[in-house]
């Protein structure tokens, strides 16, 4: 086996893998390392500082969608508000229309129904003096008696 | 491979350029050559992708490159298995967890390519890393607790008598940790190698049915590949978790 019967280069071999080891080492500990976690920090806290500023974008557009809902919801209160007013006035103002056209034509059917009264008493006194005249003719005819001395 | 070659000739170190230092040989070979391609290729891949990288500055920014993905995946990787393993204490072994992770991932990873050498399948050099892993985490525990660390090999909440039991144990089995990190890995690679190679010294000999361990091989190199990523991964897992054991005793 070479390993162990090549024994005259295992001081070469020692040697050169103390050389190239500590060449790795100290290059990737002072030079390479350093510089990638330096990089990869750099764009943690890139990425960080996006999402910390979206939290807040976020934040923002809720507020937004918030103040948006409540003036929204503000809005339609007022607009059930004006219509619900115009709803109460209109119906008020059909319902006085209502009571003073019927007032109206109670007004008028009271005066209708004196005229009518008056009509009828005027008649029935025209009528009275009509059959009065008649009957006093009659009678001053039947009795001979002057219509004057007749009274009924 | 020409017949009769060992399964073994793979692991053989060859140098490239020899390489004498007061009386040390530490000749450039093909292991040195592939722990220079492993930490170029890391390098590259984890620090390209970052130097053109902008400041995330709008959100069409955010979209990575390809290869910065990659890295990142990487990266994240290692940073959940501290996190989830030691916990915030834990960042500050980062480097290290993630050197020897990606180390050993793309030692193992390029030995798989074919003719590539595979310094990750010589004792040696995982014995090294575990034995780095074990002297650093010993000496962690001794400067975060002083004298107290030895508390970690009391388990509380034990009779008395059971103690000189089971003190021994719990030493023998913190001295061994080392062994069985570099074993674990080396065992791993080395027979993952040497199975596919006989298999491919099958695939010659057997001529036109020679097709039945080709199949085989494809399906190994497959779970090669997931052992490759598996053993790099038990490797950190196991680091952190001695970390941990350093920094909280029990």
């Amino acid at each position: 086996m070479p390993q162990l019967e090549q024994v005259e280069f295992f001081i070469s071999q020692l040697f050169w893998l103390g050389v190239f080891f500590v060449i790795l080492f100290t290059v990737l500990t002072y030079i390479t390392l350093p510089k990638i976690r330096a990089f990869l920090n750099q764009r943690d806290d890139f990425v960080k500082s996006h999402i910390s500023k979206q939290d807040e974008l976020i934040k923002k557009a809720e507020s937004i969608i918030e103040n948006y809902e409540a003036k929204l919801s503000e809005a339609k209160n007022q607009a059930s508000q004006i219509i619900n007013d115009a709803k109460d006035k209109a119906l008020k103002e059909s319902e006085d229309l209502i009571k003073v056209t019927e007032e109206k034509i109670q007004h008028e059917i009271k005066q209708t129904e004196e005229r009518v009264a008056k009509e009828k008493d005027t008649a029935i006194s025209e009528l009275n003096d009509q059959l009065k005249d008649s009957a006093t003719n009659f009678l001053s005819k039947v009795t001979n008696i002057e219509k004057g001395n007749i009274n009924l | 491979m020409a017949k009769g070659e060992s399964p073994l000739k793979q692991f053989e170190i060859q140098p490239i350029v020899d390489i004498n230092f007061l009386g040390f040989d530490i000749s450039f070979t093909n292991s040195a050559l592939w722990m220079t391609i492993t930490t170029a290729f890391i390098l590259i891949f984890f620090t390209v992708p970052f130097l053109k990288a902008k400041k995330t500055n709008s959100v069409s920014d955010l979209y990575p490159t390809r290869m910065q993905v990659a890295a990142e995946l990487g990266f994240n990787f290692i940073n959940s298995l501290l996190a989830d393993t030691v916990g915030k204490e834990g960042k500050k072994y980062f480097p290290l967890v993630f050197t020897l992770f990606m180390f050993i991932l793309f030692g193992n990873l390029f030995g798989m390519i074919p003719y590539s050498f595979t310094f990750t399948s010589h004792i040696i050099v995982t014995l090294a890393l575990a034995m780095g892993v074990f002297i650093f985490v010993t000496v962690l525990g001794f400067v975060k607790h002083g004298v107290k660390f030895f508390s970690f090999f009391v388990i509380p909440g034990l009779p008395v008598y059971m103690l000189p039991l089971l003190i021994p144990i719990e030493i023998i089995s913190y001295l061994s940790r080392p062994i069985s990190l570099s074993v674990r890995l080396f065992a791993n690679m080395l027979a993952g190698h040497t199975l596919l190679k006989v298999f491919a010294g099958f695939v010659s000999a057997l001529g036109f049915f020679g097709i039945l361990p080709l199949v085989f091989i494809i399906a190994l190199t497959g779970l090669e590949i997931l052992i490759a990523f598996l053993q790099a991964y038990v490797f950190a897992i196991l680091t952190c978790l001695y970390i941990n054991d350093a920094l909280h005793l029990h």
